[in-house]
């Protein structure tokens, strides 16, 4: 046999396997530094308080809260049904399963944006899909959700809708002054009923924020 | 795992010293393969020998199975694999340049110096027009910019633009290969010359 033909033996062979076999994509980081930033720069990460409280009162299933604060915080006050995954236990193998899956939706969140970003990044770098991030953290939420401000007698029709909303979730969600906000001549007229929750009007405002 | 220097498991002076000790042989190959001689390299224009073809052929298909299959283990990230940008236009004119020049010299860049190194006179001419194509180009920059940057695409491989994986391109590119190198056997025994 000349030696062409070897060669042609071993390397059909050769690419014959790398052609059936599947690629291997088991990197330690599945994005780039330049991917990562992408992400970053367009901000999809981030779910409004809006969406995540209407989420919540819906119970919808399909999303897992996920509370990067630490467990003595936790422990003190917590959005319902969220589990408590500290920061510094983000990458722990007992987590992997949470974190790292296809059905859900997690949302992080902590006191800021800031730590449950954190942990949204080191996800998504490692490849991870379905997590987000609680727009602004528990702060904005105490302020958009359980204690909305009232917007003006001539703000747009969209803002009142989901000042509307927001009232109505504070108070399906344990909020504080909201009957305090309200005044009499409202009454009536815009305050929707505790636990009937006006979805379609959310809807609206969801481009909003 | 690698790239070894982007992963910073190794340092730069490390990755400056690898190289050198692969461009020592590398150099050491080209001479062996004869590639010093601009006889055996013109004689792939002429058809009288093609083995200046089937070893840059063999090399990069040899490389391409090497990092698709260390990929596959795990020891590479390709993703990480620095890829040349094309620019399309430039390359097509920058490749019309080069090949005038390998027919009429005898000698690429790396076979040169290769020449060069074993005392060969054609060699080293060819080296000195190396540098005037060289400082032409450096100092007549303004005029040639636009032209060295057209046809920009970016960092492109032909799998991507053709949809396919990367192992099916470089089955189909191994079976190119072979192909090649069968056609070449054949040009050889049909434009023979006995000394060269």
């Amino acid at each position: 046999m000349k030696p062409l033909h070897y060669l042609t033996l071993v390397l059909l062979i050769l690419a014959l396997i790398i052609a059936l076999v599947p690629e291997n994509t088991t990197r330690p980081y599945k994005l780039t530094a330049d991917q990562l930033l992408a992400e970053i720069r367009t901000g999809t990460q981030f779910v409004s308080p809006d969406e995540v409280a209407d989420k919540i009162i819906q119970k919808d299933p399909s999303i897992q809260l996920i509370d990067v604060r630490n467990p003595r915080e936790f422990d003190m006050y917590s959005l319902p049904g969220a589990i408590n995954i500290p920061l510094q236990d983000i990458l722990s193998e007992n987590n992997y399963d949470v974190l790292n899956q296809g059905t859900k939706m997690n949302i992080f969140y902590s006191n800021g944006a800031t730590e449950a970003n954190e942990a949204w990044l080191l996800t998504r770098q490692l490849g991870y899909q379905n997590n987000y991030v609680l727009q602004g953290g528990l702060n904005y939420w105490m302020e958009t959700i359980l204690n909305p401000s009232q917007p003006g007698s001539i703000a747009a029709n969209d803002e009142i809708a989901r000042y509307d909303f927001r009232k109505a979730a504070s108070m399906a969600l344990g909020g504080g002054a909201v009957s305090a906000i309200v005044p009499a001549s409202d009454q009536g007229a815009s305050k929707p009923k505790p636990g009937v929750v006006p979805v379609k009007k959310k809807k609206k405002a969801s481009g909003g924020c | 795992m690698g790239p070894l220097a982007v992963n910073d498991i190794i340092s730069s002076n490390t990755n400056f010293f690898l190289a050198f000790v692969i461009g020592i042989g590398f150099g050491f190959v080209l001479e062996q393969c004869g590639f010093s001689s601009s006889r055996k390299l013109a004689g792939l224009f002429y058809g009288y020998d093609m083995v200046v073809l089937k070893v840059f052929f063999t090399g990069g298909v040899t490389a391409m199975l090497g990092l698709l299959f260390f990929s596959l283990f795990g020891w590479v990230d390709l993703n990480l694999v620095y890829v040349n940008p094309t620019f399309l236009a430039s390359a097509i004119i920058g490749g019309l340049v080069m090949g005038a020049g390998f027919i009429m010299g005898g000698f690429c860049p790396g076979t040169s110096f290769c020449g060069a190194a074993i005392g060969k006179l054609d060699a080293m001419i060819f080296i000195v027009g190396l540098f005037i194509g060289v400082y032409f180009f450096a100092f007549g920059y303004p005029i040639f910019e636009t032209l060295y940057k057209s046809g920009d695409m970016g960092s492109l491989k032909i799998s991507t633009i053709f949809g396919l994986g990367d192992g099916i391109f470089a089955l189909i590119l191994v079976v190119v290969a072979l192909g090649m190198f069968y056609v070449s056997e054949w040009v050889e025994k049909k434009f023979p010359r006995e000394e060269y």
